[in-house]
């Protein structure tokens, strides 16, 4: 499998970047870690006739918390993602979708800019980084926007970045201490393999730790694009993790409500309904049996 | 625009060499340096026979296009061995003790894993291992041995030297 010849720059800077990106119009594609894009060329599905890649761009994988707020560069890979202590501890949910991408080897590669901007229905960081509310950040040469997840995908491979312009950051509040997430996925494999069904819940207590303030719940691979289930969300927020935990069924039925899968060669639409019936109630006992020792007084 | 040389370190040897924006690192690693201990098996990044590591770390040198490894040091299985040619690594001593190799296909990209794991954690459990190499396919041996044969290698297994 030979890749059609084509032009390949390494940007320097942001601002390299994206006037690369600006002259060359629809013909460039942002290159990141590859595994997509690369696979892409190989099979003649993709055929830009240059290439910008990313990887020298200082500080563009850079992971922090600031103002309250997780900054996360586009180019940080799903391995990095997954062991972050800071993730780990504030939003283990995104660490458990990296750490299900792939295999080590596509992990060490795969960035998570590469996973948003790809927008497969299925891509696993995705669900995640609805539930925790992320907000994108874009560069092109006029400036920056800002474009939250939720509405940030169209259609499978479609998303509103603007031409021209590439993903910077993943931007998302910081879940306080009392804050639980869950992920997940349901493949025929154990590893390398894309998620049939994928569904993504976290929940955060009040400062009292009695009743649930917010939740976000989403779903991947049975939709056009990953989706929020706000009818399930609200079967938790003002209630505590016990009175919650009795609707799980009713959180099941709210999240296969929200779905729309399709027949296809993974899995019927019927069995992709089912599993995300199950994981919504899997993932609600677990947060919410989580956060009811959290909210316990010490 | 004009490509800049390639500047990678192979085995712990400088190359600049002019390369094409469309080689595959696998290609140039196969063809331009005849380093032909890295397979390839599928060329879709799904059987890890190509597992060559970037830096310390595992990745596809199929899914890799050379200019990607612009900077970085990658190591194939060619440079495991001692330089003289005369001792096998301890990985590929165990590989060979415990029966993990068979047609040997697979066993590049395996070891070149193991190593990468190993190098991070000196003591991995079976557990460990197992999620390691879950991107590297073996179509003969069916596992245990490979496991086996990492098993043996992690620092207080009581076999030959540690290498963490
Ligand atoms: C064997 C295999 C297994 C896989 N398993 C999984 C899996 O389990 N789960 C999963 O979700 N995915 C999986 N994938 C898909 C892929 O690895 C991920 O989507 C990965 O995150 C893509 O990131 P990348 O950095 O490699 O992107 P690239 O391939 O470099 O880019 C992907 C696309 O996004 C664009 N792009 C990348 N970065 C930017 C940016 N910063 N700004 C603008 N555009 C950008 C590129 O132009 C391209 O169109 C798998 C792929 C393979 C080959
Ligand atoms: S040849 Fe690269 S993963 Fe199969
Ligand atoms: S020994 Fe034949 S594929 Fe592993």
């Amino acid at each position: 499998m030979r890749i059609t010849p084509l032009e390949y720059v390494t940007a320097d800077n942001l601002s390299q970047a994206v006037e690369l990106l600006d002259s060359a119009g629809p013909q460039a594609a942002v290159l990141a870690g590859g595994t997509d894009l690369v696979l892409n060329l190989k099979k003649k599905r993709a055929c830009p006739c240059i290439l910008v890649s990313l990887q020298a761009i200082d500080g563009i994988d850079r992971i922090c918390l600031e103002n309250g707020m997780i900054r996360i560069g586009a180019m940080a890979t799903h391995d990095r993602l997954a062991r972050h202590p800071l993730l780990r501890e504030k939003a283990d949910i995104l660490c458990q979708a990296a750490g299900l991408i792939g295999s080590w080897q596509i992990r060490n590669a795969g960035t998570i800019g590469g996973n948003i901007c790809n927008a497969s229905p299925a891509g696993d960081a995705l669900p995640p980084l609805l539930a925790l509310d992320a907000a994108f950040v874009t560069a092109g040469t006029v400036g920056e926007t800002v474009i939250s997840a939720r509405n940030f995908f169209t259609g499978p491979g479609q998303t509103r970045l603007p031409s021209g312009h590439l993903l910077k950051e993943i931007r998302f509040p910081c879940p306080p201490a009392n804050a639980a997430g869950c992920y997940m996925k349901l493949r025929r494999r154990k590893a390398v393999d894309i998620s049939i069904a994928g569904v993504a819940f976290q929940a955060a207590l009040n400062e009292e730790g009695t009743q649930v303030a917010s939740a976000g719940i989403a779903l991947g691979g049975v939709a056009p694009t990953p989706v929020r289930v706000p009818g399930a969300e609200d079967l938790i927020t003002g209630r505590s993790p016990k009175e919650a935990l009795e609707n799980a069924r009713a959180i099941g039925a709210a999240c296969v409500a929200a779905a729309s899968p399709i027949d296809d060669l993974r899995a019927s639409a019927d069995y992709k309904r089912t599993i995300v019936n199950v994981f919504a109630q899997r993932c609600a006992r677990h947060v919410l049996t989580t956060l009811k020792e959290k909210g316990k007084p010490q | 625009m004009t490509l800049p040389p390639l500047h990678i370190i192979v085995n712990g040897e400088d190359h600049h060499l002019m390369v094409p924006a469309n080689r595959i690192l696998l290609d140039l690693i196969r063809e331009d340096l005849a380093l032909t201990g890295t397979k390839e098996g599928c060329g879709l990044g799904k059987c890890g026979a190509c597992t060559v590591l970037l830096d310390g770390r595992p990745v596809h040198a199929c899914l890799l296009l050379a200019h990607q490894a612009d900077g970085c040091r990658v190591d194939t299985i060619e440079g495991l061995a001692d330089p003289a040619g005369t001792t096998l690594h301890p990985i590929q001593e165990a590989f060979v003790e415990k029966g993990a190799i068979q047609c040997g296909f697979c066993t590049p990209g395996m070891i070149n894993t193991a190593k990468a794991l190993l190098d991070e954690n000196p003591t991995p459990t079976e557990d460990d291992i197992k999620l390691a190499i879950a991107g590297n396919l073996c179509r003969c041996t069916g596992y245990h041995k490979i496991v086996d044969a990492v098993s043996a290698c992690a620092c207080g297994s009581g076999k030959g030297e540690c290498h963490g």
